[in-house]
């Protein structure tokens, strides 16, 4: 049976404990006795990680613009080269709890203003070198400055500088409070690197894995490190690749002919869960499909006309029909309850009402508008359809703009009145808050310039009172929810395919396959 | 011959540079250039600005084409913009083109030596006998394959092949030690696909021009002669036929160079079709140039193949007065 | 040739007889029944959005699906099979497939008619005027032909409609002009063909204009291999436009044409679903039906000589 031997995996991954996995075989029709069993079998299956086998990654996108140099890292492809190649100072794993990778601690001043972090000793890259406190002082301040062209720079505008105390001890010095530091040095791009590297291509990290090939838009193969400083890397090779067409993907995955997909499309989930060998590996994420009105221009400066749009979502029904329940109703304001203790859940949850969608509308005085339409996220065009026929049924005429996903970020997005957008969940509220909401920000995608907003953001990020901080965030929800032009009807679930043989992959909302930390800790058996 | 062989160069050269001057223009008026598409959402003008500079993309257009066709003239194709990040050394443009050549040209040649004999054999038979019961059935299934969309075709043999029976690998995937039995399996399903795609055209143009030589009056004649009709299908319709039906095929062999680009997304392989579409998304201006360069220059000599074989199909045109 | 060599020469044959009366046009039953799906499908191009059960843009609601007697609140309406509700099942958004059908008969076939016949406009023109002028004019027409022959298809689609951005007219002129270089090379071809053959030596001997020998000599005797192609330049250019919705570009949703919706709804053909089949069925039998018609019609001029051979 299909369903008992996902549940066992997922028993034996951690996933669920034993009084739900009996439970669940309860509601199954087992009998207790028989669930035990099946209990103690999943047990065995449980058995240590297995060193050995290769296995192969199809991302979902790659091209020629595929990266080694890790601040410049934008796709899963990416992401997954950079896990296998280097390391970061400090992880996020799947409880979004921080563990230090080459940092071994970190101590911040009592205001938050210094970070001191002890380095890893005996460390050395892959060309045999030593790795020292250069190469972190090095690494992180290509994060820094205007001019860096750092995708993870917004994280550490805060950041005046790292400074090297000795051969193994760094020193970031901020120029305001930032308790979150630590967390954010987990992100993707925040690897270190060797001192003056010139040639990123040639991936010479600390990682668990080493470069063996690297062909930008082709594939990437990945030898296991025998030096590395720990234990894990079970695999004895990686390989990556992408396979760009979603039904294809699917394919290749019930296929066998790949072991690990990304980016499912919601609609191939059936197909996956019926066939014998894989497995969807579904994790409720902060990530989001919206549409971003922009509120200094026509007709997005008219709140009626974006209240008519937040009213006419069916959100419901765009959860339940195309993204198959693998999902969340939004409520228009990018925090998710995946963000934890700062989604507001007080915060009533905006209804489909096409009344008073056509009472706003009316009141705004448009009948005609015209959104922009790029497949940034799944389920995005599928919502705009949506929308475009509810909006008809009200006798309002939404014209849809298909664009091509290239050049959409520069062209389209921020510049457009209507727009759609995604933003992938960042690793604390105030980051996503801040990243896309802060006034005056380089970011700030519906040019809503709150000064409130402003003011709480600052004061959150320093405050560490947990009710006080929750009731900060719930004002800036609230204030996103009813002030800016975001309308976001839906956040997506993050959606893997996993070929059965494969195990140990944890669920980070942050991103694909463990935020793609899988390289390093799943194994093949 | 020589002279015309001369000529032709000195022609391919010339529209070598005009396509070169086509892309150029095409890609640089379209939305975003290289730095925006790497930097993608997070860019910012300033990170813009100064990865701009590094990519040595902050010149006027006009300039960076001159520098770019000075570095072909001393055959140097130029380092990918995209590949190379913000490290000052990226990807030459050579290495990444060459292995996908090969893989082009690998897929393309095997599928014309399938689909062009079994082409050109049912549209003569089809030519023989027109109006029968095989022709109809040819004519029949031909026109059926040729309207049904590429993607359909391959998701269709994928499921079957590979999803239900397990046969065949569902996508072309090679990890880049595959030998004999290994390369047919990865090869075998977007071949299949081609050969259906490729072959149902030239089939079609096959039968027609056939059948249009058959109505001359020297065909005529013959059969007045009491020529057998395969003498005159094979040896008198054929030959005249060779003109258009060449340069159908030319056409179609340059389509399999670079217009494939649906079946190498479908089945993951890496030929230059797609790369030159990847190249256009990342606005990776020196990599599709020569992606160009190598689609134009193939054309080229496939079309002087083709018009030679006209020429010399036809004694008119051999002799011109 | 000077002037009073024509003089002469239309002297001397201007009494001769009137070319020998056409022949009538028969169609085959194949043929017939060609005529038969492409009048079927013209009615359906004029009434299709009249009858059309649903609108095109359409998401059924939920409660349309609903089983009687079931309790199942949301039933899935996505890919489902045919029934009372949905006659040809739905969408992969749970839109009925006939009425898209019916409403695509008018995009498909309006985009890919007018985009066709303007291929043919322009190639057709160009391609007999590089065959009779020669020399300067044709290898200029050709050099700039071949530059654009020679760059893929849908890297100019791509492009294009990247750059300027995808409406109806752009599509109808882009693929024209993309079809039409390969249209003008056919054309030149067979042009050549024919401005070196006997006939056409005779009439200039005979000192007839040149405008004369391409409508009476050239165009009459092009027309047969270029009907063939217009068959198939047709389909094409409807297959053109539905690779372009493979890479995210075609026409505009919620529009509905036959090309892309094999492609939006290819998710559901491993679920066994109908959606991407019938389409792909429509453009079927027009492709077969219209070339039919052109195999009667060529037959007529060329294939009934081969015929008695049997």
């Amino acid at each position: 049976m299909k369903e008992v031997k996902t549940f066992q995996q997922m028993h034996r991954d951690g996933q669920l404990n034993r009084r739900d996995f009996l439970k669940v075989m309860g509601a199954l029709g087992f009998s207790a006795v028989a669930a035990n069993d099946l209990l103690i079998a999943s047990k065995a299956l449980a058995a240590t990680p297995v060193k050995g086998g290769t296995v192969i990654f199809a991302n979902n996108l790659h091209g020629p613009d595929d990266q080694m140099d890790p601040i410049v890292f934008t796709s899963g492809i990416d992401y997954t080269r950079g896990v296998c190649t280097y390391n970061g100072l400090i992880q996020i794993l799947d409880d979004m709890t921080l563990h230090g990778e080459l940092a071994e601690e970190w101590t911040p001043n009592s205001n938050a203003t210094e970070f001191t972090f002890k380095l890893r000793k005996g460390v050395r890259f892959h060309d045999g070198s030593k790795f020292s406190a250069d190469d972190v002082v090095w690494s992180m301040s290509r994060h820094l400055g205007k001019d860096s062209p750092s995708v993870a720079k917004s994280f550490f505008a805060n950041v005046t500088e790292w400074k090297k105390v000795d051969q193994y001890t760094v020193k970031a010095i901020l120029s305001s409070p930032d308790s979150d530091l630590p967390i954010k040095l987990g992100e993707k791009q925040c690897k270190v690197v060797q001192k003056d590297t010139v040639d990123f291509t040639k991936g010479n990290g600390t990682g668990p894995f080493r470069l063996v090939t690297f062909q930008p838009g082709v594939k990437s193969i990945h030898k296991r490190n025998d030096d590395y400083w720990r234990e894990g890397a079970n695999f004895e090779g990686i390989e990556c690749t992408a396979i760009t067409d979603p039904i294809a993907r699917i394919n290749a995955l019930l296929a066998g002919s790949v072991d690990l997909v990304n980016n499912l499309d919601a609609r191939g989930i059936k197909l996956i869960d019926q066939s014998p060998g894989a497995h969807v590996n579904s994790t409720p994420s902060g990530q989001y499909g919206g549409i971003c009105c922009l509120k200094n221009t026509a007709p997005g400066s008219s709140d009626d006309f974006v209240k008519g749009l937040q009213y006419i979502q069916n959100r419901e029904r765009v959860v339940r029909s195309i993204l198959k329940g693998h999902g969340m109703v939004g409520n228009d304001h990018p925090i998710s309850p995946a963000y934890g203790a700062d989604h507001c859940h007080e915060l009533p949850q905006r209804q489909y009402d096409p009344d008073k969608a056509k009472f706003y509308l009316k009141k705004s005085g448009y009948t005609s508008a015209e959104l922009f339409v790029a497949p940034v996220v799944g389920g995005i065009e599928d919502a705009c359809l949506m929308m475009q026929n509810n909006l008809r049924k009200i006798g309002f005429d939404l014209k849809i703009k298909k664009v091509p996903n290239d050049g959409y970020w520069g062209a389209v997005w921020m510049k457009e009145p209507l727009n759609v957008v995604t933003w992938n969940m960042r690793p604390t509220a105030n980051a996503m808050m801040g990243i896309q909401f802060a006034p005056g920000g380089a970011w700030n995608d519906t040019f809503w310039n709150n000064e409130r907003f402003g003011v709480l953001l600052k004061e959150s990020l320093a405050e560490t009172d947990q009710k006080k901080r929750h009731d900060m965030h719930c004002e800036m929800q609230t204030l996103v929810h009813n002030g800016s032009g975001m309308v976001i009807p839906y956040h997506t679930n993050i959606l893997d395919g996993v070929s059965d043989k494969i195990h140990g992959i944890k669920n980070v909302p942050l991103g694909s396959l463990g935020a793609y930390t899988w390289p390093e800790f799943a194994w093949k058996a | 011959m020589l002279q015309a062989i001369l000529h032709r160069t000195g022609v391919g050269v010339a529209t070598l540079i005009v396509v070169s001057v086509l892309i150029f223009v095409g890609t640089s008026v379209l939305p975003g250039d290289v730095a925006q598409i790497i930097l993608g959402q997070m860019a910012t003008p300033e990170s813009l600005a100064a990865l701009r500079t590094k990519l040595g993309i902050d010149q006027p257009a006009y300039i960076r084409y001159f520098m770019w066709l000075s570095d072909l003239m001393s055959g140097d194709l130029g380092v990918s913009k995209a590949g190379s990040g913000i490290g000052t050394i990226g990807t030459p443009i050579s290495e990444m083109l060459y292995p996908r050549l090969m893989n082009t040209l690998r897929m393309a040649g095997v599928v014309s030596l399938v689909a062009i004999p079994l082409s050109l054999s049912l549209g003569l038979l089809a030519a023989m006998y027109p109006g029968t019961r095989l022709d109809r059935i040819v004519t029949f299934s031909t026109l059926s394959l040729i309207s049904v969309p590429e993607f359909l075709v391959a998701t269709f043999l994928v499921l079957i092949l590979a999803v239900y029976l397990g046969w065949l690998p569902a996508i072309a995937y090679m990890s880049g030690n595959e030998t004999g039995w290994q390369l047919i399996k990865a090869l075998a399903m977007p071949t299949l696909t081609l050969v259906i795609v490729a072959s149902s055209q030239i089939m079609r143009m096959t039968r027609a021009t056939v059948l249009n030589v058959m109505s001359s009056p020297y065909i005529e004649m013959a059969i007045l002669k009491g020529v057998p009709r395969k003498r005159i299908i094979l040896r008198h319709a054929l030959f005249n036929a060779i003109g258009p039906i060449v340069n159908v095929i030319a056409l179609n062999l340059a389509y399999l160079v670079s217009g494939v680009v649906i079946v190498e997304t479908i089945f993951a392989y890496p030929g230059l079709a797609k790369l030159m579409i990847d190249g256009v998304q990342t606005r990776d201006m020196p990599l599709v140039q020569a992606c160009a360069m190598i689609f134009c220059a193939t054309y080229i000599v496939l079309i002087f193949i083709a018009d030679m074989a006209t020429i010399l199909s036809n004694p008119r045109l051999r002799h011109p007065k | 040739m000077s002037e009073n060599d024509s003089d002469v020469t239309i002297m001397q044959f201007e009494e001769l007889p009137d070319a020998p009366p056409k022949r009538r046009l028969k169609f085959s039953w194949t043929g017939k029944l060609g005529i038969a799906v492409v009048v079927f499908w013209s009615t359906m191009v004029l009434f299709g959005p009249y009858i059309a059960p649903y609108h095109e843009a359409d998401i059924l609601d939920e409660a349309l699906f609903i089983v009687p007697g079931s309790d199942e609140l949301y039933p899935e309406t996505d890919f489902q099979p045919p029934s009372k509700v949905v006659f040809l099942g739905s969408d992969y958004l749970g839109r009925d497939t006939l009425s898209r059908i019916l409403f695509g008969a008018r995009t498909t076939i309006g985009i890919s008619l007018v985009a066709t016949l303007l291929a043919y406009l322009m190639g057709v023109t160009l391609g007999i005027a590089a065959a009779v002028g020669g020399g300067w004019l044709d290898t200029g027409l050709s050099r700039f032909n071949d530059a654009f022959l020679s760059i893929p298809h849908i890297m100019l689609g791509l492009v294009v409609i990247a750059a300027i951005g995808s409406t109806i007219p752009l599509l109808i002129i882009l693929t024209g002009f993309i079809y039409g270089t390969s249209v003008f090379r056919i054309a030149r071809a067979l042009g050549q063909d024919v401005m070196v053959s006997d006939f056409v030596e005779a009439a200039k001997v005979r000192g007839e204009g040149l405008w004369w020998i391409i409508t009476r000599e050239i165009l009459p005797n092009v027309a047969m291999p270029l009907a063939t192609d217009f068959g198939l330049r047709f389909v094409y250019i409807i297959l053109f436009i539905s690779s372009l919705s493979f890479l995210g570009l075609g026409v505009q949703p919620p529009m509905s044409d036959w090309g892309s919706m094999v492609k939006e709804n290819l998710a559901g053909l491993p679920y066994g679903s109908i959606a991407p089949l019938v389409p792909a069925l429509a453009i079927a039998t027009l492709t077969i039906a219209i070339n039919m018609i052109v195999d009667d019609v060529s037959a007529h001029s060329g294939g009934k000589l081969a015929k008695r051979m049997i």
